[in-house]
């Protein structure tokens, strides 16, 4: 194809891949991170698709509402590509959003709305309206009391499991460093977690 | 690390599940980040939202007065819906003769600057992502505040 004489497809097989093609975790962010530097915006761009869904649920995790957390995000974005030259380690990248993410969500936000009710919440987030099948029924009426429950755990808890949920694409060493635990505690500490929530499933007559 | 027995693994799984039905992002976070960073300059302070008032009315609704800080900035807006459209009736504390920017994806953006009173008044601003960008100081001290972006 390169050596035909259509200059359209020339021009688009011309286009590199960008460096951080095919890498994934740390290796992808220390990549984009580089590339940002240099101001190049897709990198830019890349990196927020990659980790907006950990900001995300680290700002839930910590007890704000889903407006309060879309700011949030935003604002710890925009923090970190205002100082992109004093994080000195780009693969540190998921670490230091964790932490900007929990430090501004601890802000005083001057703005004490209370928490909604969990029903109205769950129901607000919930795209339950249209008929359901008998299976999704069961699983919806199953979802809804897996989060009364979630809710219910400490909030160290619902991060922990919320960062583990995510892993794969958040790491072991992260979490741990995130919350401060030494890497060997994670487990055993994720698994009381799990233990408490089983009680409080149970203690509603629910599943085990 | 140890192993993950059988039961915790099957809880994870429900989880995993409930959270990506019950408290994904919303669709259109990313791309409202993206919005929110695609700055010519981004060495910026961010303002946050202030809620104390009742906001909900404000988004999505497009009426209502938001009010934004950063450290020693406040700025003050509020918005009255005009037909498909948009007045911006704003006020800078502490006072001064700032550029104010307003973005709107995919429609540009308008500029005008505020009066010595603090006071600016935007018309006719499009419905969609919105973020404001102040320009304080003068040319020997500039600053640039944005704030997050927002949905009218």
């Amino acid at each position: 194809m390169r050596s035909g004489a259509d200059t359209v497809t020339d021009v688009e097989t011309a286009e590199v891949d960008p460096p951080w093609e095919g890498l994934t975790g740390a290796e992808l962010h220390a990549a984009c991170m580089h590339a940002a530097r240099a101001g190049d915006r897709q990198a830019m761009d890349r990196l927020v698709a990659e980790l907006t869904p950990l900001v995300w649920h680290v700002a839930r995790g910590n007890g704000l509402d889903r407006h309060t957390a879309e700011d949030v995000v935003q604002t710890v974005w925009l923090a970190l590509f205002t100082h992109l030259e004093s994080l000195h380690d780009p693969k540190a990248l998921a670490a230091w959003l964790i932490t900007t993410t929990r430090r501004e969500a601890r802000r005083p936000h001057g703005r004490k709305t209370p928490p909604l009710p969990l029903t109205d919440e769950f129901a607000e987030s919930m795209p339950s309206t249209q008929p359901a099948p008998e299976d999704e029924a069961l699983r919806a009426d199953r979802d809804r009391r897996i989060w009364q429950a979630f809710t219910k755990l400490p909030q160290r808890c619902q991060e922990l499991l919320r960062m583990t949920v995510l892993a794969g694409r958040s790491e072991y060493q992260l979490v741990a460093d995130a919350l401060r635990m030494p890497r060997g505690s994670v487990g055993p500490t994720r698994g009381r977690c799990l233990n408490n929530m089983r009680d409080l499933l149970s203690s509603e007559g629910g599943i085990r | 690390m140890g192993s993950i027995s059988s039961a915790d693994q099957i809880l994870l799984a429900d989880l995993r599940r409930m959270l990506d039905v019950t408290d994904p992002p919303p669709g259109d976070l990313v791309q409202r980040v993206q919005f929110a960073i695609a700055l010519e300059n981004l060495d910026v302070e961010v303002a946050r939202w202030e809620r104390m008032d009742a906001l909900s009315g404000v988004r999505g609704g497009g009426q209502g007065t938001i009010t934004f800080t950063v450290s020693d900035l406040t700025v003050m807006i509020n918005l009255t819906k005009v037909g498909q459209r948009h007045r911006i009736d704003g006020w800078l504390v502490p006072a001064g003769e700032y550029g104010v920017e307003v973005r709107v994806a995919e429609h540009g953006s308008t500029s005008t600057t505020a009066d010595e009173g603090g006071r600016f008044v935007l018309d006719e601003v499009p419905c969609g992502t919105t973020q404001i960008v102040v320009t304080v100081g003068d040319v020997s001290c500039r600053r640039t505040v944005v704030t997050p972006t927002i949905v009218l």
